[in-house]
């Protein structure tokens, strides 16, 4: 697979449902309250039940393995949340090829909500198993 | 104020390190997992997708006196570190630690942050992954 600095990878839009939060809340572990009662989330002061800031890594864990295949190995993948999400709006999630230096590529990776706010920041370090 | 208390009692389990716990990488929770993120990637049936592991092993330490502080819980960010892929059957033991605490102003009061460090080990002693989280109470 061959890369460049500036190419944007395929973006992957998820369709997160508060049945998804509390599967994931089942499969991860996390039983926070925020996640699936809505009043206790609006008595901490949310508008709703929110996506696990873990979930929305996830779907963009996906966006980058995606891409990658079996072209190259994940080194490293740190996000940031910067905003809430809540379920019944997509979610919509890119990337960006910010770094190439002969087999390792990094990405720039950000997750959007449906009016184009980037609540989720990160980035992804990638080892292609050849030279890009 | 409570809160200066609150976190000097908490700058205080900097360093600290929460006593290892193991768990073995079972194909029904991979399915279960990967079905809960909405990821069909046949690959994810045998091997851990990238935040599996934080539903292997707690990824952060309970540190009761920080619900002292706040309202609620945030999740601020994660670093994952990938040094060995994880397979079903694998046993995984993660080792956390609380790496820093601080407090910071935000666009709606002070927020405590706590940094826990988590080290994933599998069976054969070898490191797999890293973990870097930061929790915030507001």
């Amino acid at each position: 697979m061959k890369v460049k600095v500036g190419d944007e990878i395929p973006e992957l839009v998820k369709q997160p449902t508060t049945r998804q939060l509390v599967r994931y809340a089942g499969a991860q572990g996390d039983f926070y309250e925020i996640h699936y009662d809505q009043d206790y989330a609006r008595s901490v002061a949310l508008p709703g039940v929110i996506l696990h800031g873990l979930l929305k890594a996830a779907f963009l864990g996906q966006l980058v393995t995606d891409w990658l295949g079996d072209s190259g190995t994940l080194k490293a993948f740190e996000v940031s949340y910067r905003g809430i999400d809540q379920p019944g709006r997509p979610y919509r999630c890119r990337g960006k090829v910010v770094k190439e230096d002969g087999r390792n590529v990094e990405l720039e990776v950000w997750g959007e909500d449906p009016d184009g706010n980037r609540t989720t920041v990160g980035s992804a370090t990638v080892e292609m198993r050849e030279p890009a | 104020m409570a809160a200066t208390d609150v976190l000097d009692r908490l700058r205080g389990r900097i360093g600290t390190t929460a006593p290892p716990v193991s768990a073995v990488v079972e194909a029904g929770h991979l399915k279960r997992f990967a079905e809960a993120i909405g990821d069909p990637n046949p690959r994810w049936l045998e091997e851990a997708p990238p935040t599996f592991l934080v539903a292997l092993v707690p990824a952060s330490m309970h540190l009761a006196e920080a619900e002292e502080y706040g309202k609620g819980w945030l999740n601020g960010g994660n670093r994952f570190e990938y040094i060995e892929p994880v397979k079903v059957g694998d046993r995984i033991t993660g080792t956390g630690r609380v790496a820093d605490v601080y407090e910071k102003a935000g666009s709606s009061g002070t927020l405590l942050f706590i940094i826990f460090e988590t080290e994933y080990v599998n069976q054969h002693g070898r490191p797999v992954a890293r973990l870097r989280g930061t929790a915030i109470r507001r």
